[in-house]
């Protein structure tokens, strides 16, 4: 029986970056994918002369080359820095609510401010403060909520974050509305919650105060070759330190002996040992299907009782005979809304009703090598909780599935009335192609719902198996850039105890 | 949590831990899913099906139709007319597959026809002609491709080339037309050498009798003296005389690569847009030294070494797809499209060089990172790849 270390379950953002960061840190490590590709939401296809980024709308937490921030030194500690090329986005996005709303922010945290002063001159005091907050409780969250956490202190707490404090855990809706009294205001400041899929009014405020700052300050960036191409280079570090990888093959069996991690079957029946299993598939997965216990632990358990499904999404793919000058496009992340009620659009997301809201992202705008020459990339997206998909039969799938598409395409052409006159190239995914391609169920893409009980804050490891660890969505906040982080430091945590189980073996 | 939870302090985060607590009393561990990824899953994209010949329908001299059932006697996954399962076969000990259009009609699901038609030099068309029997077992891949008709942007005016075998797939989008009464007007422009030759003949030939919307013209390219029908190569003016005013029709092409890439050219001299066209994949180039790029001086009968990192090496021919090659010496890769689409053959290249034909439908990061697919790679020197 082959031996390694570590055996990395999915090559997910997760998975790559732990596998990447645990051969690096001198552990020898398999890295196991069912399917043909690296990267798990992180990936492309190829239709025709067209290349369709599957997932990454906008990268966070890189900064400026003037100006870096965490992701770049990130990504040169594991070895990719030299192998991708990022482009940056000039705007956050365009929210428009036809007859109601039509408006750009800048990816600048001063235009920002000035482009919304000029247009509610009234209320430019309010959102003077409401900013200083959003920067505020950004810069705790992340330099000093952590520690104080981990010291479990209140005097910690009161002087290093007062601002989370005040505001960290309410919901995004109550702060808005204690600071604003223009609806629509409101509206543009809390666009980021499609992007999540969770309502203004379930949304902790410190998620959507990091986004906007984030995004605004560090700028919103796309990966040449697309997200693709960071998997890609992030499996090139991981063989060059030493890795092994196996593409076409799924983890069936994780095996424990005496409580704790032995090993793993791969399909096709062969059996590794191994000392540490890191997964990046779903901790139900991982625990009900695939871990050889009956009963996963009552730890586990009890966690999994808290957690509520999280959202997939309904993703139209669109390679246009057009230029992104002929369809109208501007920027490239639009989100266009029916209706001003948020509630009503997340309401929407359960349903195979016409979706309420949606966005477009046109990836050539400002990188023209993502179409070819005259072409135009460009991705339709409305989040949906996958369990409508799960009623609907085999035999209805595929008209469903275009019904649907219709359905969003209506809304988008509202705003960009050409996109369907230049198709050239489409394909559809529902949250049941999530599903099948993530292995997750209802085709979650972020994980659980990430309502302010999912928070990490109020959770703890799911550590309850010796040498399982998990990464990704699941057990972080989801998105590329926490879940590139939350596998870089599992990998730190099982190399520390690996570490420490070969020194009790000397 | 303890009771000294300092995080209390955190204005919602009291709120947001008693809502914690709450969705724990009424909520599941998750036990009651189990499983059901995989069983949703398999309904729609099942990786490999189980299969039996239940009949075996002699069309021409030269083809024949392979009706095949799920082992286990219960409906096959649905598919879209037009798409292909990619059927594995076992030949001299040698293990190979080979993609197949479903010529029979979506709208029953109890089996899958496959129409094989002899291929001059071929391997597994020979063998699925003259050695399958009834009842024998076969696995396959789930149905796949993308040569189908897309209510989203193809229309209702739709004109289908084929060619030969590129019946099949022509077959199966008219049936479903028919079966499902959809509003879709098609116009097939059907070529084949012989008179002999014609699959489906009778049958289409009464369907175009019968329905309004299908209208069908065979074209005869080496008639027998005294023909009366349709005859000759398919030129501009003949294909402008079949087709008439272009309108903004969507033409589907299936046929050897030939006759493809004349097709193509010709819709285009007639003004048809290039988006306004799809084509069946067709396996790996034949003549990939007739392409722009091919290196100088490799000839195709070349011999060269290819080595399986950790695992072996053996001798081969530039001419010969790398993943025919591997799976000619025991080795496997997972594949379905075997034409350069679907990217399940994709190994790493750590050595050497190949040539990707323009068939290698690669994505950029694949270049950059060395990556090739296999079905439709050619080794242009010794090269070592990894699995
Ligand atoms: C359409 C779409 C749009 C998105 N847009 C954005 C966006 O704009 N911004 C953003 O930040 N995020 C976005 N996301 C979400 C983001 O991509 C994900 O949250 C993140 O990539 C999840 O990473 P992960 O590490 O959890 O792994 P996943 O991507 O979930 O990958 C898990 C991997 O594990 C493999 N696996 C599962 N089970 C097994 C097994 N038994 N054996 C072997 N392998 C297994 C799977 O095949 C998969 O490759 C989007 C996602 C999608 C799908
Ligand atoms: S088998 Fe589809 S690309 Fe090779």
């Amino acid at each position: 029986m082959k031996h390694y270390d570590a055996v990395v379950i999915g090559a997910g953002n997760a998975g790559l970056t732990a596998a990447t960061a645990l051969q690096r840190g001198g552990s020898r490590t398999l890295l196991v994918e069912r399917h043909n590709i690296p990267g798990g939401c992180a990936t492309s296809f190829v239709r025709g002369n067209f290349e369709f980024e599957v997932a990454l709308h906008q990268l966070s937490g890189l900064g400026t080359e003037e100006k870096p921030f965490v992701m770049r030194r990130f990504f040169e500690q594991l070895g990719v820095m030299d192998k991708v090329e990022f482009i940056q986005e000039h705007a956050l996005y365009r929210l428009v609510v036809p007859g109601e709303l039509d408006v750009t922010l800048p990816a600048s945290w001063s235009g920002i401010r000035r482009l919304l002063q000029s247009m509610y001159p009234a209320e430019s005091e309010a959102i003077e403060r409401f900013m200083l907050v959003c920067e505020k409780v950004t810069l705790e969250s992340f330099m000093t909520l952590p520690q104080a956490s981990r010291a479990n202190s209140e005097a910690m707490l009161r002087s290093m974050c007062p601002y989370y404090l005040q505001y960290g855990f309410r919901p995004a809706r109550e702060v808005l509305d204690e600071f604003f009294a223009d609806a629509r205001l409101k509206n543009i400041l809390a666009t980021y919650w499609l992007y999540l899929g969770v309502a203004p009014s379930m949304l902790p405020f410190a998620d959507l105060a990091t986004m906007l700052y984030a995004y605004a300050v560090f700028k919103p960036w796309h990966i040449k070759g697309g997200s693709q191409a960071m998997s890609s280079a992030l499996v090139e570090s991981f063989l060059e330190a030493g890795g092994e990888v196996r593409f076409n093959c799924g983890v069936e069996q994780i095996h424990t002996a005496d409580g704790r991690i032995r090993g793993v079957s791969l399909e096709g029946g062969e059996r590794i040992a191994c000392d540490a299993v890191v997964s990046n598939a779903s901790p139900l997965i991982t625990f009900n299907e695939l871990l050889d216990l009956e009963r996963p632990p009552a730890k586990i358990r009890q966690d999994f009782k808290s957690r509520r499904m999280g959202t997939s999404a309904f993703v139209i793919y669109l390679g246009l005979d057009c230029t992104p000058g002929e369809l109208g496009v501007t920027s490239a992340s639009s989100f266009i809304y029916e209706t001003l009620d948020e509630e009503q659009i997340h309401a929407r997301m359960g349903s195979l009703e016409p979706p309420l809201g949606g966005m477009l992202t046109c990836y050539n705008l400002e990188d023209p090598s993502a179409a070819p020459a005259g072409k135009s990339q460009v991705v339709l997206v409305c989040l949906q909780y996958g369990e409508v998909w799960k009623s609907v039969s085999p035999d209805r799938y595929a008209q469903t599935k275009y019904e649907f598409a219709e359905k969003l395409i209506a809304v988008i052409e509202k705003v960009y009335p050409k996109v369907r006159q230049y198709i050239e190239e489409v394909e559809v995914a529902t949250p049941l192609t999530m599903m099948r391609y993530l292995n997750t169920p209802g085709g979650a893409i972020y994980g659980f719902q990430q309502s302010a009980q999912d928070s990490a804050l109020l959770r703890e490891r799911l550590d309850a198996v010796p040498g399982l660890y998990m990464a990704g969505a699941w057990t972080t906040m989801g998105g590329f850039q926490p879940t590139y982080m939350a596998g870089e430091s599992t990998a730190r945590a099982v190399l520390k105890q690996l570490k420490a189980r070969k020194s009790e073996h000397v | 949590m303890s009771e000294q939870n300092a995080l209390n302090l955190i204005a919602g985060y009291p709120e947001a831990a008693a809502a914690k607590l709450a969705l724990e009393q009424n909520g599941s561990d998750f036990q009651e899913v189990r499983g059901e990824v995989g069983s949703t899953v398999v309904q729609l994209h099942p990786k490999r099906l189980a299969l039996r010949v239940a009949t075996i329908i002699e069309d021409t001299p030269s083809t024949r139709t392979l009706r095949l059932v799920a082992a286990d006697g219960q409906a096959l996954p649905p598919f879209q007319a037009g798409q292909y399962i990619n059927l594995f076969v076992e030949i001299d000990g040698v293990h190979t597959a080979r993609p197949y259009a479903i010529s029979s009609s979506p709208v029953q699901r109890m089996h899958y026809d496959l129409t094989v038609k002899r291929a001059r030099g071929g391997f597994v068309s020979h063998y699925l002609l003259d050695h399958v029997e009834v009842g024998q077992g076969f696995s396959s891949s789930g149905p796949m491709g993308t040569f189908h008709h897309n209510p989203l942007f193809h229309g209702d005016d739709l004109v289908f080339l084929a060619g030969g075998s590129g019946a099949a797939p022509a077959r199966s989008i008219l049936l479903n037309i028919f079966d499902r009464g959809l509003p879709q007007r098609l116009h097939m422009i059907y070529l084949n050498s012989h008179v002999d030759d014609v699959i489906f003949a009778d049958e289409l030939r009464e369907l175009a009798r019968r329905h309004e919307h299908f209208t069908l013209s065979e074209v005869i390219s080496r008639p027998p003296a005294g023909y009366a029908g349709r005859s000759g190569r398919l030129n501009r003016s003949m294909l402008q005389e079949l087709l008439g005013e272009i309108g903004n029709r969507m033409f589907y092409i299936c046929g050897p690569t030939s006759f493809n890439d004349s097709c193509i050219s010709l819709l285009g001299e007639l003004g048809v847009a290039r988006r306004r066209i799809r084509v069946e994949a067709n396996g790996a180039p034949k003549a990939p030294d007739e392409q722009h790029g091919w290196p100088e001086g490799v000839s195709l009968d070349d011999e060269v070494q290819i080595t399986v990192q950790g695992r072996g090496r053996f001798r081969s021919k530039v001419g010969e797809p790398l993943l025919n090659a591997l799976e000619r010496n025991g080795y496997f890769a997972e594949n379905a499209c075997r034409s350069g689409e679907c990217s399940l053959c994709r190994v790493k290249l750590v050595a050497g060089s190949v040539f990707n034909p323009q068939e290698a439908r690669l994505r950029t990061s694949d270049r950059d990172f060395g990556w090739i697919y296999s079905c439709v790679a050619f080794p242009t020197g010794d090269i070592e790849v990894l699995l």
